[in-house]
């Protein structure tokens, strides 16, 4: 009597677990996203049919994480990409929809896969401020040993001057590149070391001295690429 | 009797020799590492207390001379630090060798940093912005000089101080630092400034 009563609960209890397991359907999965350093609006998530607009953090600096609006099943595939994004033989050729300044991309976790591969489905984006280029043209540089710094950020920037086939100076001008600068941030290029019997002085930029901000209008140009170093004999 | 002793430790001195030299650098296995924040000579570094090597330009990575064997005890310690460093810590730097432990072996070095000051004699109460790169200070309109610290500055790194904004009508120029026009390389000195002028 006892036992008889025991068995069909047993049975229950088995069913009720398998219903758990996804003998009542198949299992979902909710695709859970991480991104890091959002810090300008305009990122839209996409994947199986939905769109995520991921905004910056309340508190800059936290990583944003959600889930897209409905999870998938088991055996389903999944791409999380930036809406609009088109990779052709392996290269991304449109970015897609990104935030204004910045470029993300999910370069250590992969971003597609089938549910059901891993217990659960973790995506992960980090966001990068977009850098611009800062370059311009040395006039008049005859003498060995200018440097070019531009603040304490990065390394200076040795410049030689133009020589021709022989190995003999002419004076031409010699095309320079700083490093890349950050949307947003301030550039201010100095002379660090002065050529050899020459005193070379820097125009250009925003400020018409070398100096300025990789704002929006410079966003625009491509960056800053007008500085000029004359450089002329001492006296 | 005196031969045979003679023979014995002759023959077991030769082994000892040569067992030596197998475990002395005759290993396969490549003993090195990343290197972080060296910007000069002086840091040498040692495994078990000898087979120095320095770090050299472009101070990125160090490989030891001798190779070590799978299971040698490998421990690379710090000799002498750049002259520019506060410090210098070996990751990762005590293990028996095979092919994941000599991988794992990084060494990083923290560069002294130096104060930065700009004395703004700005009487012409117009406030100006200054920069060091992509270190941005606003400084407020004053009739009496301004001292103005910016962010600290590596030891033996470059700064150049220009005048991001200059005031309608006035013309501000930048004089001091080691090269005379507002750059220069911090040295040692604690007491590096600059010094704005406006007229």
């Amino acid at each position: 009597m006892k036992f008889s009563l025991a068995r069909p609960a047993l049975a229950l209890a088995i069913l009720a677990t398998l219903a758990a397991c996804g003998g009542g359907g198949k299992a979902t999965f909710p695709i859970n996203v991480t991104v890091s350093n959002v810090q300008y609006p305009g990122l839209i998530l996409s994947t199986n049919g939905m769109d995520y607009t991921v905004n910056p953090p309340a508190t800059a600096g936290q990583d944003v994480t959600f889930a897209f609006p409905n999870p998938i099943e088991y055996g389903q595939t999944y791409d999380v990409i930036p809406k609009g994004q088109t990779v052709t033989n392996g290269t991304v050729t449109a970015l897609g929809q990104q935030p204004a300044h910045q470029t993300c991309s999910s370069p250590t976790f992969p971003k597609s896969g089938t549910a059901g591969q891993l217990a659960r489905i973790d995506i992960r984006y980090v966001c990068a401020v977009n850098t611009f280029p800062l370059t311009g043209t040395v006039k008049g540089l005859t003498g060995a040993g200018l440097t070019l710094a531009n603040g304490s950020t990065y390394l200076p920037v040795p410049v030689s001057p133009a020589t021709d086939s022989a190995g003999a100076v002419t004076g031409a001008d010699v095309p320079f590149a700083m490093n890349s600068v950050p949307y947003g941030t301030t550039y201010g290029v100095t002379v660090l070391t002065q050529p050899k019997d020459q005193t070379c002085t820097v125009t250009g930029g925003a400020n018409g001295t070398g100096g300025g901000t990789m704002d929006d209008a410079a966003e625009k140009a491509g960056g800053v690429t007008n500085l000029v170093v004359t450089c002329v004999k001492s006296s | 009797m005196k031969s045979s002793i003679l023979r014995a430790s002759a023959v077991s001195l030769a082994c000892a020799l040569v067992l030596s030299a197998c475990g002395g650098g005759g290993g396969d296995l490549t003993l090195g590492g990343a290197v972080q924040n060296v910007t000069k000579d002086g840091l040498v570094l040692q495994n078990n207390g000898g087979d120095d090597t320095a770090v050299v330009t472009p101070y990125t990575s160090f490989q030891f001379t001798n190779r070590v064997s799978t299971d040698d005890q490998f421990n690379i310690t710090v000799k002498s630090i750049p002259s520019n460093a506060s410090e210098c810590h070996v990751n990762n730097g005590k293990a028996r060798a095979n092919y994941y432990s000599i991988y794992q072996v990084s060494v990083a070095c923290t560069i002294k940093q130096h104060a930065l000051t700009v004395t703004v004699n700005n009487p012409t109460g117009v406030g100006i912005t200054i920069v060091n790169g992509s270190d941005k200070k606003d400084v407020a309109a004053d009739t009496k000089p301004v001292s103005v610290s910016m962010s600290p500055v590596n030891e033996d790194g470059p700064y150049g101080i220009t005048v991001l904004t200059q005031p309608a009508g006035h013309t501000c120029t930048v004089t001091g630092g080691s090269t005379g026009n507002g750059s220069g390389t911090m040295g040692s000195d604690e007491n590096t400034t600059v010094t704005v002028t406006c007229a």
